[in-house]
């Protein structure tokens, strides 16, 4: 039983709500600010942390940005809508298709199809992330992150695009979690029900992308990272070896989109290396 | 009946900000004397915050020279109020080593300092890298109560409450900066302070003492510190206890009669064979030896 993924139930629900609350509210007011936003597709992530976010500073200290491109699902605009609606915050409606046409061009590009649907969504994801950053000044507020567990680890997010934040309540919870989260939230149901989606292109879809469910990554990730398991030990437990594989090569390989750029060491004391200190050092 | 009273403080403190946090304690001490408590116990490294890596340096007090001067308006507050502060704080020593210490201060007087022991280096945590370790466990009167400081880490050896009870202690402190963490399903607290909480009791019971928990708030980086100050009786139940992660004091009640009459019913201090201990124990280090040999 204790090797299983632990739930989000009625029972930690109130401690881990509190616990995520009093993050924010203890992070931004050591930033000198009140406020935060962030960017809501109207996908659950990002609609869990508008909820915290909204419980922890209030309704007036959350701005959320609904950032479509020409394509993005109408749907999951109409969620992020109705998120805004229940919890009364502010918001904006940003839509980026202008900016992404004009760097793509029409011309027809020697690269491939798929190619250029990553580029195309790298660069969405880049755009909204450039947009948030900017409100952060324009309204002196923190960008907030809504990248969960599961996809930071899996490295599926891109490096400076919606990877980028000032701080992020759920980047410690995985996805199967961040599910019961919103249930306890009172997340509306057809947020909670549809498919996870990057939706940087039309019908697309996390798992068929990743080949692999979060629920069976989640469970097989737990064990790797949370209970440090060697990958052999896990599959010992009864999982599938190519996916225990695949997941822990997946998370090696990304580990460069989790930390800061590398900088070559020359002088006797370097930015990160032997230069130590929290962020919430001043 | 001899009782006193204890103003345990979980609080905030700000990183690596001596003087904010030293008008901080102030504030508190002044609550102690106003809620009749004659000692007030503040949260591992309560007067500079917890993960202070290179700042370290920056925050190192030698309490025997002139840098001490800073913390001057502590023991005046504790002489004009006579109200008894433990608080936690970064050791310098004369040949420029780092401690994570804490000490008591009564009467305008340092009475106790302790040195943390064991300092973990594991995990999240870095002690080792900054601090060097303290040389043992010491007991103290505390306004007639003979009292021990273990700070965080100390208690998880249980050596270290074993050692203060047998030295006399009757009230074990502990100050503490315990990071909240890990989730349980059907479990309505962090798993950390459910291991904290089981070995709090087990201390309490079996060593048939007063155990008195302040464990800080607040985050730093994300980390965030879980609270829920507590009382356990000598019967190893938990008195009262604190909130989690909140800011806020609680005064508690120490009843030596109930002490005795715990020691009494189940004398298990007065039973302890510190010979049949340490004969066991030089076994084992002399096998050791022997190894290394």
């Amino acid at each position: 039983m204790k090797k299983e993924l632990p739930k989000i139930d009625e029972h930690n629900f109130p401690i881990i709500y509190k616990h995520l609350s009093y993050f924010i509210k203890d992070e931004v007011a050591k930033a000198g600010l009140k406020s935060v936003v962030l960017g809501l597709s109207g996908g659950v992530d990002s609609t869990v942390a508008c909820y915290i976010a909204a419980n922890a500073l209030g309704k007036d200290s959350v701005t959320a940005l609904l950032m479509p491109y020409e394509n993005s699902s109408k749907a999951s605009l109409e969620d992020a809508l109705k998120t805004v609606g229940l919890l009364g915050i502010s918001h904006y409606v940003i839509d980026i298709t202008k900016q992404i046409n004009e760097y793509f061009g029409n011309k027809k590009n020697s690269a491939g199809k798929d190619e250029i649907r990553v580029r195309k969504g790298n660069k969405m994801a880049r755009e909204r992330m450039a947009v948030l950053y900017d409100y952060s000044y324009k309204l002196k507020s923190l960008v907030l992150g809504t990248s969960n567990k599961s996809e930071l680890l899996l490295g599926y997010g891109t490096i400076y695009g919606d990877m980028a934040s000032a701080l992020n309540p759920i980047g410690d919870i995985y996805k199967t979690q961040i599910y019961q989260l919103a249930k306890h939230l009172g997340v509306p149901e057809s947020i909670i029900q549809k498919p996870p989606s990057a939706d940087l292109w039309a019908g697309q879809s996390d798992e068929t992308e990743l080949g692999f469910t979060y629920e069976a990554a989640d469970s097989i990730m737990y064990l790797l990272i949370d209970k440090i398991y060697k990958p052999e030990v896990v599959v010992s437990l009864g999982y599938d070896e190519n996916l225990v594989n695949r997941i822990y090569d997946k998370i090696k390989k990304s580990q460069y989109k989790r930390r800061m750029p590398l900088i070559a060491k020359i002088s006797e004391r370097t930015i990160n290396i032997d230069f130590r200190y929290l962020r919430d050092w001043s | 009946m001899h009782a006193i009273n204890i103003l345990l403080a979980q609080i905030n403190p700000h990183i690596g900000d001596l003087r904010k946090n030293i008008e901080k304690h102030l504030r508190l001490i002044k609550k102690a004397k106003k809620e009749g408590a004659g000692l007030v116990i503040f949260p591992e490294l309560s007067l500079t915050g917890y993960f202070l890596k290179d700042s370290v340096y920056d925050m190192g007090v030698n309490i025997d020279s002139e840098e001490a001067s800073i913390f001057k308006p502590l023991y005046k507050a504790s002489l004009d109020l006579n109200v008894s502060v433990i608080a936690g704080f970064v050791e310098k020593d004369e040949n420029y080593n780092f401690y994570n210490s804490s000490f008591c201060i009564s009467k305008g007087k340092i009475i106790n300092v302790h040195r943390k022991v064991y300092l973990p280096t594991y995990g999240m945590f870095e002690e080792l890298r900054y601090f060097k370790p303290g040389g043992g466990f010491s007991i103290f009167d505390m306004a007639g109560v003979k009292a021990s400081i273990l700070t965080c880490e100390d208690v998880w050896h249980l050596s270290s409450s074993y050692i203060a009870v047998n030295k006399g202690a009757h009230i074990i402190i502990v100050n503490s900066a315990s990071p909240a963490r890990g989730i349980m399903t059907g479990l309505n607290k962090f798993t950390s302070i459910k291991m904290w909480e089981e070995l709090l009791s087990v201390i309490a019971f079996y060593y048939r003492s007063y155990v008195i928990y302040v464990n800080r708030v607040g985050y730093e980086d994300g980390i965030g510190f879980s609270g829920g100050s507590c009382i356990f009786s000598p019967s190893g139940e938990m008195e009262r206890g604190m909130n989690y992660l909140e800011e806020g004091t609680m005064k508690v009640g120490i009843n030596l009669d109930l002490l005795n009459n715990e020691r009494f019913k189940t004398p298990l201090i007065r039973d302890e064979n510190l010979n049949l201990t340490l004969k066991e124990i030089e076994g084992i280090l002399n096998k050791d030896k022997e190894i290394i040999k």
